[in-house]
């Protein structure tokens, strides 16, 4: 079995006595697409800042390829994860591909990496998103599904094996979700992706495994069919829940139920 | 709103501005070094200015320049000159440089209270050094300030609007307290109360200039090899993080940089309001974002509003010179006001 992408061990963040992750143990292996989903304040994205080393865990640790979080410097990070996070806006009119080209700093000190290099990866990046065509726009006079596009350019172009993506498709309409979503499949496979999803459809056709977190735990990490159970889904979110099979693709379809239907 | 529609080959739509930028705030930076040099009460001949300048450095081509003109050019004028241009680089610098680093358009050094926190450290060690004393007294009290600033700024996402405001009533404050200070000394030694607050560079000397310069000269190295950093901070710091960047060593190095730098401004002539604002505020329209080109920029176009409010306040009320904070406070402030309003609906 390959080396794991990250490893989670017994891992805990409290703050001020809050309980915010309790007593995660995951092992992530290279290449795969996993989802986190669970209701609102589950801790979800709590546990993707422990995953991503941007939080240390007060109890337990957290190892990306190898390297213990809590003890690493900012720069070694750097080269090995990267992160779509919610956007900030940002004041000053950078370009598209001023953004993108920010991903490269962590190379900076590579010396084997020319500018060159650099150039082609940020012109790869661009046109994976379909962002090519915007480059020299001004990133706030886009729109939010453009902007999530450039971001995600941004961190492709930043080349770690890992990604971590926290609510990539967020106020998206569900044809620029789609999109993000196949694009992100098609890396995961050269990349390790973890991504917090609120859509579970979403989640059910592009991940190979989903772990769901409810009230700062793991209650259930596996497969789509596995996991997606209507019994499980509608004690997690306290909303009665209908799990059907997808009509034509090989995946589960999550429908919420109103609390008088015959569920 | 952007140059965009400019098909140019270059990626960044700012690259033509860029290239006619340089060479104008250049040649303006000329034009008012000639003023400073050979405007004021006793006027000197171009031809005369140029035959001091070149017998400083050895050359004695020029007409043979009298004993008066050499004392006003070399030992007045001269420094003066200087002085206003280290100091108006410094200003604009690292009002560009806390800019980037808070990501706020309105930061600026004074506003923030770097600058009245300087002026308590100089105007005690005026009392105890003279001018030397007074820049080195400003430096640490503007690194202490600039460490206050780290702790209101201190946290992801305060509203950018509440950081000028505690800045703006903690500088309050502290000049209250550089006021006491003045007030209680020996009027003998320590500049009065105006020279603090409103700044002036009356009585400049080579030697504050030679000692300024040196903390000016680390400090601006440090701010300028940040560039790519501040890049990144305007990003928002958790990206800063992402990317690998200490984001509490870089905001450490760089207020103890910007304190140190406008400490040792305040020192030799006191708080030049508005300048931090103002200075990148414009220059961006020429430069486009990035740093890099933007904080170069910025330094000269500071050396260049400085020396130019100077010259204004030298000869605007004959034989009166009047403090040249105000000059630039009445240029900065209707600026200052027009980004507060317009922020609500950017």
């Amino acid at each position: 079995m390959p080396k794991p992408s990250i490893v989670a061990n017994a891992a805990t963040y409290r703050v001020q006595g809050d309980t915010l992750v309790s007593d995660v143990d995951l092992e992530i292996a290279p290449g795969e697409l996993i989802a986190v989903i669970g209701p609102n304040g589950a801790g979800k994205s709590t546990l993707l800042n422990l995953l991503s080393g941007d939080l240390h865990p007060t109890e337990g640790k957290v190892l990306i390829n190898g390297i213990d979080t809590s003890r690493a410097l900012p720069g070694d990070l750097a080269l090995e994860r990267s992160i779509l996070t919610q956007r900030e806006p940002i004041e000053i009119p950078y370009t598209a591909s001023q953004v993108v080209a920010m991903g490269r700093f962590p190379h900076r000190r590579d010396e084997t990496n020319t500018r060159e290099q650099d150039a082609e990866v940020i012109a790869n990046a661009m046109a994976q998103t379909d962002t090519t065509r915007f480059a020299n726009r001004a990133y706030i006079t886009l729109s939010k599904g453009e902007q999530t596009r450039v971001s995600l350019a941004r961190v492709i172009a930043q080349a770690t094996p890992i990604m971590l993506l926290d609510e990539p498709t967020t106020a998206l309409d569900v044809a620029h979700q789609e999109r993000i979503m196949s694009r992100v499949a098609a890396l995961a496979g050269q990349k390790t992706v973890v991504a917090v999803l609120h859509d579970l459809n979403a989640a059910a056709v592009h991940a190979d495994r989903m772990v769901v977190m409810s009230k700062g735990s793991v209650v259930a990490d596996g497969g789509p069919q596995e996991v997606l159970q209507a019994d499980l889904l509608t004690a997690v979110y306290e909303q009665p829940m209908v799990v059907v099979d997808h009509p034509f693709r090989n995946c589960p379809l999550v429908l919420t139920a109103g609390h008088q239907d015959p569920t | 709103m952007t140059a965009s529609s400019e098909s140019t080959h270059d990626s960044d739509p700012y690259a033509n501005r860029r290239r006619w930028v340089g060479p104008v705030v250049g040649l303006l930076l000329l034009a008012v070094a000639w003023g400073a040099l050979s405007l004021g009460a006793v006027s000197v001949p171009t031809g005369e200015v140029l035959g001091v300048l070149a017998h400083k450095v050895g050359i004695d081509v020029f007409a043979e320049s009298s004993a008066q003109a050499e004392a006003v050019v070399w030992g007045l004028r001269m420094p003066r000159m200087l002085l206003a241009f280290t100091v108006g680089a410094t200003l604009a610098l690292t009002g560009g440089v806390l800019q980037g680093l808070l990501r706020n358009n309105l930061a600026d050094p004074h506003l923030l209270g770097i600058g009245p926190g300087a002026a308590i450290g100089a105007a005690i060690g005026s009392s105890a050094g003279g001018v030397q004393g007074a820049i080195a007294g400003g430096v640490a009290a503007g690194v202490m300030s600039a460490f206050a600033i780290r702790r209101l700024t201190r946290g992801a996402s305060i509203d950018p609007t509440r950081i000028i405001l505690s800045g703006v009533a903690l500088g309050a404050a502290l000049s209250a307290w550089a006021g006491f200070i003045v007030f209680a000394a020996d009027r003998a030694t320590v500049p009065p109360i105006e020279f603090w607050l409103l700044g002036s560079l009356a009585g400049s000397t080579w030697r504050a200039f030679g000692t300024v310069i040196v903390f000016v000269a680390i400090a601006a190295t440090v701010m300028l090899a940040s560039a790519r950093i501040l890049d990144i901070f305007r990003l928002g710091e958790s990206d800063a993080r992402h990317l690998g960047i200490d984001v509490d060593l870089v905001r450490t190095v760089i207020l103890i940089a910007v304190g140190a730098a406008v400490g040792a401004t305040v020192g030799a002539a006191g708080v030049i309001a508005f300048v931090g604002l103002l200075v990148p505020f414009v220059v961006i329209r020429f430069t486009g974002p990035l740093h890099r080109h933007l904080l170069v920029v910025s330094l000269a176009g500071g050396a260049l509003f400085v020396a130019a409010s100077d010259l204004v306040a030298r000869l605007a009320i004959q034989p009166i010179e009047i403090p040249v904070g105000l000059v630039t406070a009445a240029v900065g402030g209707p600026v200052f006001l027009w980004l507060l309003t317009r922020r609500r609906d950017a």
